[in-house]
């Protein structure tokens, strides 16, 4: 018997018909002109950036254009540091895409010379010790466990 | 350009499960709730906008498509706007825009969500969660609230404002929620119960939380020309702002120390487009999104009631309350009243109609001439719509 739900009886509620259901779709989902970052994280560990060539801008997460300028970025590696700007520590579990055991801190880091923070974890770290500005680096999952997505790195305190 | 007059109003009650109604169901008994307001029938409406959020929830990706014909609108045009907890708001505006640019005299717009029919609040969150960036962010898992959670933290930081001061956002809200007869949570609590109630991500309790709830909300919109058809007084939609930022959750440009720019950048144009010059003096009531406590002390600020930084204590002093100079949330909001999200804009609407009518019973604000209404979504108000309406 299958466990999907969209296989099994209804069920009664109040005499209302409960239809069990389930919105299942697998990807296969083309990175195109971003996967130079998603190949470089897994396959070497680095985190790279776009800048601008007009405007100087260097963005992180990559961007193939830039917004302002209106012209193609080129690859740029990012340094692995930067400083925290927001957080806040998340308690309980929310779903089973956070895959991580709470209580865990969540926030943004501006990398050196970015434009923009990315979003990511923060390790090591006790909350209190946290604040706008602490200077972090990114550790990066030993090759066999990267995936080849944001997950593969997170901060901890310089 | 027509002016655009609210001439009809309904909605459901809201709760936490429509166990007895499908989602076109709840439509339904909106739309015909409006049309009895309004004086109409439905061969009065040339257009109508859906507003309903996320395909998940509704377990089908076109559910707008599954409502126009049972309401007996085959033949006739109708879209769906769906831009998070915007949506409602975006909907508002695109029925604005028909009637404004004359392509039709009457426009209806139909909120509706039904949220619980999602197995359980984790697979709901879940379904938020892939609103984020698929390439970089969604597979953080990353809810929505952590990236109000920040924001609400660096208010915190800069201006002094603590959890007791949020905890107060949500004894206000509940509590206007029980002069609601349609509100899903009214209740009757204290600081120390939101408080002690469980930390979901730092500094949000559980009590801090916007409700989940069901229900729909429909606003019937006419043209100058077409007002004299429908019953009762029209209530006039003076300013429309919208505004997007960067849907990621951190990258946004410095523009000074306002926390949710899209929703400065909506109110100062809905502002502008009404001829508000005086916010703090001409809002007699206001409808917001707050998502979550804290977030309705930044919005006091963006909306100018009060200068940076001194949200808390607008709250404090009374003046977001029933009796103050700009009450906020008098139907008890999305902590108290509702959040059927795709609704929430549309019910916002209805609200302040009811409002500068006199129309709303135990939560009448006195002599209420003005009113606003605002919602956002995606991360930290990516989406921004604010409405200013007038009798």
């Amino acid at each position: 018997m299958s466990d999907d739900p969209r296989f099994k009886p209804l069920k009664e509620q109040d005499g209302f018909a409960i239809i069990p259901d389930r919105w299942k779709i697998d990807y296969f989902a083309s990175a195109g002109e971003l996967s130079r970052f998603f190949l470089e994280l897994k396959e070497n560990a680095k985190i790279m950036g776009t800048r601008c060539p007009s405007c100087g801008s260097l963005y992180c997460w990559p961007r193939s254009w830039c917004h302002e300028c209106y012209v193609d970025c080129e690859w740029e590696e990012m340094s692995p540091r930067g400083g925290v700007v927001v957080f806040s520590r998340i308690e309980i579990n929310l779903n089973d895409l956070q895959q991580m055991q709470p209580p865990f801190i969540q926030g943004s880091v501006l990398l050196e010379g970015a434009r923009y923070p990315i979003v990511s974890f923060f390790r090591d770290v006790a909350f209190e010790d946290m604040h706008k500005g602490l200077p972090v680096k990114a550790v990066f999952l030993p090759a066999e466990e990267r995936t080849g997505r944001i997950r593969d790195f997170y901060f901890v305190p310089e | 350009m027509s002016r655009v007059a609210v001439v009809g109003v309904g909605n459901t009650p809201f709760k936490a499960r429509h166990i007895d109604k499908t989602f076109q169901r709840l439509a339904y008994e909106s739309v015909k709730s409006a049309l009895q307001d309004a004086g109409a029938g439905r061969d009065d409406v040339d257009s109508v906008v859906y507003a309903i959020y996320n395909d998940f929830f509704e377990r089908c990706a076109m559910p707008d498509l599954h409502i126009h014909y049972l309401l007996g609108f085959a033949r006739k045009p109708a879209l769906r706007v769906t831009t998070g907890g915007a949506t409602g708001g975006y909907a508002m505006r695109a029925a604005y825009a028909e009637v404004a640019s004359g392509l039709h005299d009457v426009v209806m717009v139909v909120g509706v969500e039904k949220v619980a029919d999602v197995a359980n609040v984790m697979e709901m969150i879940k379904s938020i969660t892939y609103a984020a960036d698929p390439f970089f962010e969604a597979s953080l898992g990353a809810s929505p609230a952590g990236s109000y959670g920040g924001a609400i933290l660096w208010h915190m930081e800069n201006y002094g404002t603590t959890e007791e001061d949020m905890a107060r956002v949500v004894v206000k809200n509940k509590g206007n929620a029980r002069n609601n007869p349609d509100a899903h949570s009214p209740m009757d609590i204290t600081v120390a119960d939101v408080l002690s109630s469980p930390m979901v991500i730092y500094p949000l309790k559980i009590l801090d939380h916007c409700l989940n709830s069901e229900g729909a909300a429909t606003v019937i919109l006419a043209s100058e020309e077409a007002v004299g058809r429908f019953a009762g007084k029209p209530v006039w939609m003076t300013g429309v702002g919208a505004s997007n930022e960067s849907g990621r959750q951190a990258e946004r440009d410095d523009v000074g120390d306002s926390l949710f720019p899209a929703v400065k950048a909506s109110v100062d144009r809905a502002y502008a487009m009404a001829g508000v010059s005086d916010p703090a003096g001409s809002i007699d009531v206001a409808e917001v999104y707050d998502s979550f406590s804290g977030v309705e002390i930044c919005l006091y600020e963006e909306f100018g009631f009060c200068g940076r930084g001194e949200g808390a204590r607008f709250l404090a002093d009374g003046r977001a309350s029933a009796g103050g100079s700009n009450p906020v949330n008098p139907s008890g909001g999305l902590i108290g009243g509702e959040h059927a999200i795709g609704a929430t804009g549309v019910y916002q609407v209805v609200e302040v109609v009811r409002q500068i009518r006199g129309e709303a019973g135990a939560r009448q604000v006195a002599g209420v001439k003005r009113g606003l209404a605002q919602s956002m979504g995606g991360a930290r108000g990516a989406y921004s719509v604010s409405i200013v309406l007038e009798g």
